[in-house]
């Protein structure tokens, strides 16, 4: 016999395998309706292709793959499809998942276009279409699509079928493997074929003495495919610790089985492979136990896919067919949130325990860190560590403690003297680390998009800035070449002088100095206010320079005949723009009083006019009514145009004063 | 059995009554021995301190506003009590008892929280405590055979009446402790009692060897820390032994005088108080045994395995971090 590697840990729960009479499979009558669930497998799930109504054979395609990782759903019965829509199904969280609904007419009658095939006559690609058309998933809980997984690029050279079946109470492999034994090899065979360079060991656990012989003899004369009989130890069906056990190999974190050049699959599936390329048959029905002390007819059923929970317990006689039922083995399994859920591809068990040993259950006490869990562990955690850590949420340090390798097998609990619940601790901590992993990328994606933003208006303030201290260079250049081509200092002074010594003088008198007052007069806009402005500002200075004078003079200062010259050029600075100013008005005539005047009298005549219009009479209004409103509109209008022609004659006379 | 609302379904039906049953178990052929040895003393402190824990720990869970019933099932407490009144010196009075009690149960074990909670070994800490304040109490050891009869020893535990010198003497771990300028054999020579009582000690150790290998072979706790522990005591003891056996004790006497086997198979293997992975308990072995060599050989006190196991409880946890198994798919 092959030397075994063995696995750290595990553990020996009692078997209770006979009691569901493994090797002996029974029928059940067909359910009047069938749930089948779009999604079956890991991955995307099937688009539906059929609507209410429809009338649908046995095996036709209900419901089409999405994507690389998904599969087809097929009617499991001939009838009608009643309804397309959400319904329970059997997951842990108790989750609503779309179904398609069927009404079966009882007979059961397949799609006319399903053949059976030679394969011999069939080449690669045909047995490839055929499996992915079929729909098939992994048998053994996992649900992974078969035709993806045996479409890897990966070579493969060691295909492990794992019948093994390790968890107490399920026969449902045991069976098939006793029953189905050529259709399993001549699977296999298929399989081997689409893998190529590979060869097959079929691992089957000592407690299964009739499915070993079954085996064995369906595969003599088979050289490439090895019947590996491994001692019963819970977990040594996990896919990890089964690879461990007969290959002394382990898959490295973050790695899958075809890393080490291993693919994994169920006994089943290989008989659901031969199914398809054979027979032609699409995924529609399985194998499963219906065990346990709570029900009077255990056995192993074939059952379509979509038969509900309940219509089965029902038909076994279940003591309690509405409540705590476990999907799945003991070990592993959830219990069912109610019983009104479709049975799937990967469903391999219904569990029903006695209400009595419902009740022997102890409540959880103290944990001792005893260490019994850490001898049961396969994966070599801690469980006592993991434990604390995920009592008191240090999940920084339960990640450091490997948590995430945790395969939840739950060999820790079944041998905890305290009774914890260990396995739902760890799940709860892995759920935390799941979401802290999301929100963690979540935060970061967003740190980003902020930075982002940040960055891009300081750009914007910075190009704006930019543009800005362009802009004022650009100003800053004109004003000085606009100051360097104008040579005098632009003095409104001695500008208003030069201009009225220019306007008293004949234009030909001096013709330079005109020349240089044209000049001027272009560049340096002299006005009124110009003036006025320079009148003040001399004046001011002379009465500071005065009063500093007096201040200087009365303190006896040695010093005042240079302050006393500057109060005299500033006394005449100031007479010279105080008489410069009065020159300009008296010049141009302008007074300020007269055009206040001017635009009041307009104003009061442009009032008048927008009342007047404001006012216009309608249609209703009296004819003579009409006529004074007219005149009296007239009369505004002239009385404005007056004004403004007032106004206009004051404004330009002003203007031609200042050019 | 079976628990519906979270896998696995199943459990083995290990409860930790059984193992605090099994060990209680495994200790009545030391419990014996002692007795057969060194009188009804131990037997007295064995009642005294289990009634006494029991009641303290009910008074300590009904400040705590624990339900009393199902803490008190779980037998802890009658396995801290058991084990220190073991520990405890057969002349010990009623008060040396309580206070040895009183301080495992309260303050060792519940000011942290309770079982599972504790950084250190209820009854070391109990028994530690004792041997720094009542030092001489704690060296009340009758020799081998010589001791009162029931009536005279229950008068003695409650009034400390009796001729108590003419029964008591030094124990070998002391009188090889105190040599005087004497070799370890001109010592044995002087005093024939000494040779008395090291048989007697002899035999309950091998009581308390039989009793720690039923408990390892049931699977109560694994061979990891008792065996770290004894080998590293013997490989101490015949390092130094073989240079100088005038001087220093040799294995044998190490493993078989004191505290050894009942400190190797019942003190070091409390779970909650040693290291917990499988090569973390190796460590701890060895870092007590190791302790308890030098303690015994250059301390101040005659035995060690008390003081021993405590440094080690302090180091529990950095033991632990330290000595992580690597898991699944982490050897490459």
């Amino acid at each position: 016999m092959k030397t075994l590697f063995d696995f750290p840990g595990g553990v020996h729960p009692p078997q209770h395998k006979q009691q569901s009479n493994p090797g002996k499979l029974m029928d059940l009558p067909l359910p009047q309706r069938l749930l089948i669930p779009l999604s079956q497998h890991i991955g995307a799930p099937a688009k539906p292709l059929v609507k209410v109504g429809d009338q649908v054979y046995k095996g036709q395609l209900i419901a089409l793959a999405t994507g690389a990782i998904s599969a087809n759903v097929h009617a499991t019965s001939s009838g009608l499809v009643s309804a397309i829509a959400s319904f329970p199904v059997a997951h842990a969280s108790g989750l609503d998942a779309m179904c398609i609904e069927l009404e079966t007419d009882g007979q059961d009658t397949w799609h006319p276009d399903i053949t059976t095939a030679n394969p011999g006559q069939l080449d690669e690609q045909e047995i490839r279409q055929r499996v992915l058309a079929a729909g098939i998933v992994g048998m053994g809980g996992a649900g992974f699509p078969s035709a993806a997984k045996l479409a890897t690029d990966t070579p493969i050279h060691t295909l492990l079928v794992n019948g093994v079946e390790c968890e107490p109470y399920i026969t449902a492999d045991d069976t098939v493997m006793q029953i189905y034994s050529h259709e399993i090899i001549l699977g296999t065979k298929l399989a081997l074929g689409l893998l190529k360079q590979s060869t097959c060991k079929l691992v089957i656990e000592d407690n299964k003495p009739q499915a070993i012989a079954a085996m064995l003899q369906a595969s003599a004369g088979h050289d490439d495919i090895e019947v590996i009989v491994i001692p019963t130890k819970y977990p040594s069906g996990g896919e990890k610790q089964l690879i461990q056990n007969v290959t002394g190999q382990q898959v490295p974190r973050g790695k899958i089985p075809a890393n080490l050049g291993i693919l994994c699959q169920n006994v089943a599936t290989m008989k659901a492979i031969y199914d398809a390329v054979y027979l032609g048959q699409p995924s529609i029905e399985r194998i499963i136990t219906v065990t346990g002390d709570g029900v009077k007819q255990a056995g192993n059923y074939r059952l379509r896919i979509g038969t509900c929970a309940d219509y089965v317990l029902q038909q076994c006689q279940a003591e309690q067919p509405n409540s705590q039922v476990i999907i799945g083995g003991p070990m592993m399994g959830f219990q069912l949130p109610n019983t009104h859920v479709p049975l799937i591809k990967t469903s391999n068990c219904l569990l029903v325990p006695s209400a009595k040993a419902l009740s022997d259950a102890s409540p959880a006490m103290a944990c001792i860190r005893c260490g019994q869990c850490e001898i049961a562990c396969p994966a070599q955690l801690l469980p006592q560590q993991l434990y604390w850590l995920a009592k008191s949420d240090a999940f920084d340090k339960i990640e450091q403690y490997n948590l995430m390798d945790c395969i939840e097998c739950g060999a820790c609990a079944y041998v905890c003297p305290s009774q914890i619940p260990l396995v739902q601790h760890y799940r709860y901590a892995k759920g935390m680390l799941r979401q802290k992993a999301t929100e963690a990328r979540q935060a970061e994606l967003s740190k980003q998009r902020f930075e982002a933003r940040e960055q891009r208006l300081l750009d914007e303030v910075t190009a704006k800035e930019e543009r800005r201290k362009t802009r004022a260079a650009a100003a800053a250049a004109a004003q000085a070449a606009k100051r360097a081509s104008n040579t005098e200092q632009a003095d409104p002074v001695k500008a208003a002088q030069a201009r009225l010594a220019a306007k008293q003088k004949t234009p030909a008198h001096d013709t330079a100095h005109q020349a240089t007052l044209a000049n001027n007069s272009a560049t340096n806009e002299v006005s009124h206010k110009d003036l006025k402005t320079a009148a003040a500002i001399a004046r001011t200075k002379f009465k500071k320079a005065n009063k500093a004078y007096e201040d200087a003079k009365a303190a006896d200062h040695e010093d005042t005949d240079k302050l006393q010259t500057m109060v005299h050029d500033l006394q005449q600075r100031s007479e010279q723009t105080a008489q410069a100013l009065a020159e300009f008005e008296s010049q141009v005539q302008v007074d300020p009083e007269a055009e206040k005047q001017a635009q009041i009298t307009w104003a009061k005549a442009n009032a008048q006019v927008r009342k007047l219009n404001k006012s216009a009479p309608d249609s209703s209004t009296p004819d003579d009514e009409k006529a004074a409103h007219k005149e009296a509109l007239q009369v505004a209008q002239k009385n404005l145009e007056q004004a403004q022609a007032k106004l206009d004659h004051i404004k330009n006379s002003s203007k031609e004063a200042q050019s | 059995m079976m628990a519906l609302f979270s896998s696995p379904h199943l459990h083995g039906g290990n409860h930790s009554q059984r193992l605090m049953l099994l060990v209680l178990a495994a200790a009545v052929p030391g419990l014996v021995a002692q007795i057969y040895w060194f009188g009804f003393g131990t037997l007295l402190n064995v009642i005294w301190a289990i009634t006494l824990g029991l009641a303290l720990e009910a008074s300590v869970l009904l400040m705590r506003k624990r339900p009393l019933g199902f803490f008190l099932k779980d037998g802890s407490v009658i396995v801290t009590g058991l084990l220190l009144a073991l520990a405890l010196p057969p002349m010990a009075p009623w008060w040396l008892v309580s206070v040895a009690t009183l301080f495992a149960v309260v303050f060792a074990k519940h000011l942290y929280g309770g079982l599972g909670n504790n950084p250190f070994n209820p009854a070391m800490a109990g028994y530690a405590i004792c041997l720094i304040a009542f030092p001489t109490s704690m060296t009340l050891w009758t020799s081998s055979g010589e001791y009162f009869n029931l009536p005279d020893q229950w008068l003695w535990f409650w009034t400390e009446q009796g001729n108590v010198d003419a029964i008591t003497q030094a124990t070998p771990l002391d009188a090889m402790k105190h040599l005087q300028g004497n070799t370890i054999k001109e010592m044995l020579a002087a005093n024939p009692t000494i040779v008395n009582y090291a048989d007697a000690m002899f035999w309950i150790n091998l009581a308390y060897l039989a009793g720690g290998l039923g408990l390892m072979l049931l699977k109560v706790f694994t061979w990891h820390a008792p065996v770290a522990m004894l080998s590293s005591l013997s490989i101490m003891a015949f390092l130094f032994g073989t240079g100088e056996p005038d001087l220093y004790a040799g294995p044998s006497e190490h493993l078989l005088l004191g505290a050894t086997m009942l400190g190797a198979f019942f003190i070091i293997t409390d779970p909650v108080s040693s290291a917990t992975s499988r090569s973390g308990k190796l460590v701890f072995g060895v870092g007590i045994g190791v302790l308890i060599y030098i303690i015994r050989t250059w301390g101040a006190y005659p035995d060690a395995v008390a003081f021993a196991v405590l440094l080690m409880n302090l180091c529990a946890p950095l033991i632990d971090q330290y000595t992580k198994p690597k898991a699944y798919g982490q050897q490459h």
